[in-house]
């Protein structure tokens, strides 16, 4: 089964997922599905910029030593020279911290791939709020809405070990460019085993009357537990995982907010322009509901540990709650 | 090498004409453009497109092609010159430059076949050729080569550098980088705007073999890119110093920045390609389109 969302949105209800469970890095689905599509397409190459151990593909230098390119701390160079492999026929990864990816080497990336539509897959490292007390030239937060304004480009932010396993699996069968980002982080396994990551598809994980959530990226797994704590005040949240930015599944969301009549966006990134920019620019051309965006506000993010961020930032799940309660108040007069 | 005839001099410089030639009428036409930069490569693209470089107009992709990189992509009108007089398009083809659906103001293949890569903003266009060249040798290809011209202006790019520094860590010897240093940059001389000298020492320490040469001398290059190619290759990317006038062939661009980006009018553009026909010892030729009315830019509302 392949992004059939009506049978993954069953089997999601079903199953009712399991809050908890074990955590799983999202870098070690990366260095996975890398070592996957090593063994299976002999074209895939990796190029890094001497960050082969934080990002964690460290593991497809030590299989695959002669597909690894090194080339030092020089990211425009290093983009140009995916564009240059992929012109040669390979499907080269150029890897970096996202920062590096949105805003160093975007002249590279937009002229030298996006324009000629080149299959050049680029992961975006530590994106978003969790980088390890880095600061703000490392906190990225921008890349959603940089990287979905260049044409040619599929971008997705992944939410599970599932999610960017699959969609990695998904990026090298797509042709043409794609960013996705890779966080910093480790959640539950949120999606059904049957999932499989699907361009333009979201995937609805709780159904609900009241409120819609629209999460993407880390921030479906808040959005999961923020439903939770809806319910227990009587509110039903719809949560839906939306991984493909671009394309935005425009026809899930709609469908969904003419049910419940208002949603809160969540995205581990600027709501200048990001997800939450996307899904409004989405429903204001067909359907205009009110809507929240969870987000990092118009700011940058300076060092301190993830939590603190997230909290200094109203991303977490509790920050999501309030918001949800305030909006689905505002809308329907609804007492706590 | 053995020296080229006469015969195939005179073709060379034939092709160098013609180039210079469709490059008025292009930038004319399509009134928008850069002159100096397209001038001072013509010998460069002649020798390239017309006796070095292996390539196939009816199989503009052939995997055993030599791959050429126009990192100063504002060239494009020498470049889609040589192209069309090389047999890859019509060469009618050139009068839809700037056009919806065209040949593009900056290179891009779409449309037009034998131009490799996109460009436009510069110092990108090494690292693409890079790529190219590693990936050449991933596919234990060891025959073709990958040109890659840059600008003097352009090499106040850092990404130029960076390009530089992993071509001699990967020693490509099978990338040639061609720098057509016509002294002049976009608003002054090269040495005014910011310095490159010592350029060859610059290249040189980043671990590439430097050549220096005449760029308009035709029989110069031949014997250069013949060396570049089958001489000099030993575990270092080969930097060719071709030593140019921007503007060349019409005195009035000649070093003079005012014509890096400058279309001229149907009138300045028969006086041009006139005095290139005189200058190249070619019997009287002017502008063909001299009494098309001229595009003009349109500005919604208002006189």
């Amino acid at each position: 089964m392949v992004g059939n969302k009506e049978s993954q949105t069953m089997v999601a209800e079903k199953g009712k997922q399991p809050i908890g469970g074990a955590r799983k890095e999202l870098r070690d689905a990366f260095a996975d599905a890398l070592l996957h599509l090593g063994e299976l397409y002999p074209q895939v190459l990796f190029l890094d910029a001497d960050l082969h151990t934080s990002t964690k593909a460290v593991v497809f230098k030590e299989r695959y030593p002669n597909r690894f390119y090194q080339f030092g701390i020089a990211e425009q160079n290093l983009f140009g020279a995916a564009a240059g492999l992929a012109w040669e026929g390979f499907i080269p990864f150029p890897s970096t911290f996202a920062s590096f990816v949105a805003r160093r080497a975007l002249d590279q990336i937009a002229i030298s791939i996006a324009y000629p539509a080149l299959n050049v897959k680029i992961p975006g490292s530590y994106a978003g709020v969790p980088t390890s007390r880095a600061g703000a030239s490392h906190n990225c937060i921008e890349d959603l809405a940089v990287m979905r304004s260049l044409p040619n480009v599929k971008v997705a932010d992944p939410g599970s070990y599932r999610d960017l396993f699959t969609l990695m699996e998904e990026a090298v069968k797509t042709p043409g460019p794609v960013y996705f980002r890779v966080a910093r982080y480790a959640v539950p396994e949120f999606l059904p085993p049957e999932y499989h990551f699907t361009w333009g598809k979201g995937i609805r994980l709780r159904e609900g009357e009241d409120v819609t959530l629209l999460g993407t990226g880390i921030m479906s797994w808040f959005c999961v537990l923020a439903a939770t704590e809806l319910e227990k005040g009587g509110v039903q949240a719809e949560v839906i995982h939306m991984p493909s930015i671009k394309p935005l599944d425009k026809d899930l969301v709609l469908e969904s907010v003419r049910k419940t009549g208002c949603a809160v966006t969540a995205e581990n990134a600027s709501i200048v322009g990001g997800f939450g920019a996307a899904v409004l620019e989405a429903l204001s051309e067909s359907w205009p509901v009110p809507l929240e965006r969870v987000g990092v506000p118009d700011t940058f993010v300076e060092s301190g540990g993830t939590n603190e961020l997230f909290q200094r930032c109203g991303m977490r799940p509790e920050d999501i709650v309030q918001r949800a309660i305030a909006l689905v108040h505002r809308v329907k007069g609804k007492k706590r | 090498m053995k020296p080229l005839s006469k015969e195939i001099v005179s073709y060379l410089e034939d092709q160098a004409f013609e180039i210079r030639r469709l490059s008025v009428e292009m930038i004319a036409y399509g009134q928008w453009g850069h002159i100096g930069g397209s001038f001072s490569m013509a010998e460069i693209l002649a020798v390239l497109y017309f006796h070095h470089m292996t390539i196939d107009p009816r199989n503009p992709k052939a995997e055993n092609r030599d791959r050429l990189v126009l990192s100063k992509a504002h060239g494009s009108p020498a470049l889609y010159a040589a192209l069309a007089l090389r047999g890859f398009y019509p060469v009618e083809q050139i009068y839809q430059y700037c056009e919806p659906e065209g040949l593009e103001g900056h290179t891009n293949p779409h449309g037009a076949p034998g131009v490799e890569t996109a460009g436009g903003p510069l110092g990108m266009g090494l690292s693409v050729a890079v790529g190219m060249a590693l990936g050449l040798r991933r596919k234990e290809n060891p025959r073709s080569r990958v040109f890659c011209i840059l600008g003097d202006g352009e090499l106040n790019e850092g990404n130029v550098w960076e390009a530089a520094m992993s071509a001699s860590h990967y020693r490509l010897d099978n990338l040639i980088a061609v720098v057509d240093y016509n002294k002049v940059q976009a608003k002054g001389f090269v040495w005014e705007e910011m310095g490159i000298e010592p350029v060859a020492e610059k290249w040189k320490s980043f671990g590439w073999k430097v050549i220096e040469t005449d760029g308009h001398d035709v029989e110069a290059l031949a014997e250069t890119f013949y060396r570049a190619r089958w001489i000099e290759p030993s575990g270092s990317p080969i930097c060719v110093i071709a030593h140019t006038v921007k503007g060349m062939g019409v005195e009035r661009a000649e070093f003079n920045y005012k014509w890096h980006t400058h279309a001229p009018d149907p009138k300045t553009a028969d006086e041009m390609i006139r005095e290139l026909a005189k200058r190249y010892g070619k019997p009287e030729i002017g502008y063909s389109r001299v009494n098309e009315p001229v595009k003009k830019e349109t500005f919604y509302g208002g006189e």
